[in-house]
């Protein structure tokens, strides 16, 4: 049984469709990539698995929940118990440390524990870099907290919107690293959108998306071959 | 545990953030502060002015029944009634001033004072002294301190005119002096000619019906022009006053909702993060107004005692005293500080709640 089911999505905005009726499904494990031209509908289409964005029409169905059924704070509580996501910006709260910023994701789901979130930051590289603010980090080290933030009430889906899309060559190899790394340990399931070539042959399928549609499903074998 | 972490964030936002913090209180403090100054001095308007409209006169006189005049008794016993601000007794007489025949007041100087007259020079402070009219003073050329020898019923007595008073009534052509020195000139003892009563604004006729209840071989009349234009004039300053307040508490609604505003405005991504974390929007909006809370507290507190120190230095600049203490005004000042600064903050956060995170972080 997929862990992801997409029915039928439609998203349209005043004067643009960004999803013309698209269907996918994710199976638990998984790491599948979503490519395409800008404007092609990807984010949309993540954010709308995500629950950060809801769709005209279709269904998101995950872990057997349809998340265009819920309210708002059904919704909420349901990404904090089962989606962790990192953003091409990091969005990370300015007047907060490094390890109060993945501490501030613990609070909303339950409770705070300075030791974990430490242990998160360790995990992705920046244990000597707990008591810094965002502004004292490089665009990597800022990318690293939002990928343990985004772990750290471990998540069983990691929606990662162009998290390399910010980042020089190097950042971007060592951030896929660690993704691959975490993935092979934890085995959660990742969607993760990107218009680079080199980061879609990471993981295990990629999707092609094309003016609001689907238009390649093919395995991250296949490619590099 | 979890009130634990709430605090903890809460402070670091507050430390990190003092600036905004000072603003945001800083509007408060103004907005409360004027606020508080505008109700003071509305409360003690009423109270001043009628105090000051002391000093334009009386507004009821009291006069014999029968014959000419009444014991001196009858100011005392007018005085012990409910609503009577002050009650002076008055004898009347004639005198000669050379050749002129003048009007002669006698009454207890120390009750002119209490009711507020104005005198320009001194006050007559022993036996012998007295006060001219403007009028007497221009006809007569009299000067300050000039001796004037007035002929009454029992003979010639010299007196060293004081000060002058302008009150624009009877007083402007004669000449004032201390009910003793009156008596004497006129040849009486213990009687008055009428008593001139200050009764408060607004309570003119019970008081009236009053004094010809307790006294009734007296004849009352009210100098109705007097009252009714007192009465209209406090009603209306209070009432400008009272819109003037509610503008104003307006505007300084307004001004702190802009500055709290943009102070959420600015937290957009912070709020949309926030919620694409997963934090609920009872979650969110308990951060942002914890926030108004201690600002609208600091503000209230302060702007409090800004508002109650710029009210009294108004009054005392405007009335010469302060205004009285109003009891509520502590809690009302706290309550509008809280309540400004919570809705300025309450309704931005409800704004930006309404968008999907996505559309939020998109912005940013």
């Amino acid at each position: 049984m997929p862990l992801i089911t997409v029915n039928s999505i439609i998203k349209e905005y005043e004067t643009a469709h960004a999803l013309r009726g698209v269907s996918m499904e994710v199976k638990k494990g998984e790491w599948v990539n979503i490519m395409g031209a800008s404007g092609s509908g990807k984010s949309t289409l993540l954010n709308i698995i995500g629950g950060l964005d809801s769709a005209t029409s279709g269904d998101v169905i995950i872990d057997s929940v349809n998340i265009e059924k819920l309210s708002e704070d059904e919704l909420a509580v349901f990404r904090r118990e089962k989606i962790g996501i990192i953003f091409q910006q990091a969005h990370l709260i300015p007047y907060l440390t490094a390890v109060e910023n993945v501490m501030i994701a613990q609070y909303f789901h339950s409770m705070a524990d300075e030791s974990e979130a430490k242990e998160a930051l360790q995990r992705v590289g920046l244990g000597q870099r707990l008591s810094h603010r965002p502004s004292q980090l490089s665009g990597g080290e800022q990318q690293r907290i939002c990928i343990a933030r985004a772990l750290i009430n471990s998540p069983e889906l990691l929606l990662a919107d162009e998290p390399t899309g910010n980042l020089d060559r190097e950042n971007t190899k060592m951030i896929l690293e660690l993704l691959k790394k975490l993935h092979s340990e934890d085995h959660f399931t990742i969607v993760l959108v990107t218009h680079d070539h080199f980061v879609s042959t990471h993981g295990d399928r990629i999707l092609t998306m094309e003016d609001g549609h689907i238009i390649r499903d093919e395995p991250v074998n296949d490619l590099r071959s | 545990m979890k009130r634990r972490w709430f605090l903890y964030f809460f402070k670091r936002s507050l430390s990190q953030r003092k600036g905004r913090v000072a603003i945001a209180s800083l509007a408060v403090v103004l907005a409360v502060s004027i606020i508080t100054s505008m109700i003071s001095i509305t409360s003690g308007v009423r109270e001043k002015l009628g105090s000051e409209l002391k000093a334009y006169g009386s507004n009821i006189i009291v006069s014999p029944g029968r014959g000419s005049s009444f014991p001196f008794e009858t100011a005392e016993a007018i005085r012990r009634i409910d609503d009577v601000e002050y009650a002076v007794g008055q004898v009347f007489t004639t005198a000669r001033l050379g050749k002129e025949s003048i009007e002669i007041i006698g009454l207890d100087i120390a009750k002119l004072r209490e009711a507020g007259w104005r005198v320009s020079g001194e006050w007559p402070q022993k036996e012998g002294e007295v006060l001219a009219g403007a009028n007497l003073k221009a006809a007569l050329k009299i000067k300050p301190d000039e001796i004037v020898s007035l002929e009454g019923g029992r003979g010639r007595t010299d007196f060293r005119v004081s000060g002058f008073v302008e009150r624009g009534g009877a007083e402007d052509n004669a000449v004032i002096m201390p009910m003793a020195s009156a008596w004497r000139l006129a040849g009486v003892n213990g009687v008055l000619n009428a008593v001139l009563v200050r009764g408060r604004a607004g309570g003119l006729d019970n008081l009236v019906s009053e004094i010809k209840r307790g006294l009734p071989e007296v004849s009352v009349k009210t100098f109705r022009q007097v009252a009714s234009a007192e009465e209209s004039l406090l009603s209306k300053m209070q009432l400008l006053m009272s819109l003037v307040t509610i503008v104003v508490l307006f505007a300084a609604a307004i001004s702190v909702a802009s500055t709290m505003g943009a102070n959420i405005l600015e937290r957009r991504e912070e709020i949309g993060l926030m919620k694409a974390i997963g934090a609920t929007g009872s979650g969110i909006r308990i951060f942002y107004l914890a926030e108004a809370l201690l600002v609208g507290f600091i503000g209230g507190t302060a702007g409090f005692i800004l508002g109650v120190a710029s009210a009294q230095a108004v009054s005392r600049g405007a009335f010469g005293s302060f205004i009285p203490a109003q009891w509520y005004l502590p809690l009302a000042s706290l309550i509008i500080g809280l309540v400004i600064s919570a809705g300025a903050s309450y309704f931005p956060v409800r704004d930006v709640l309404k968008y999907n995170p996505a559309v939020i972080l998109r912005e940013e």
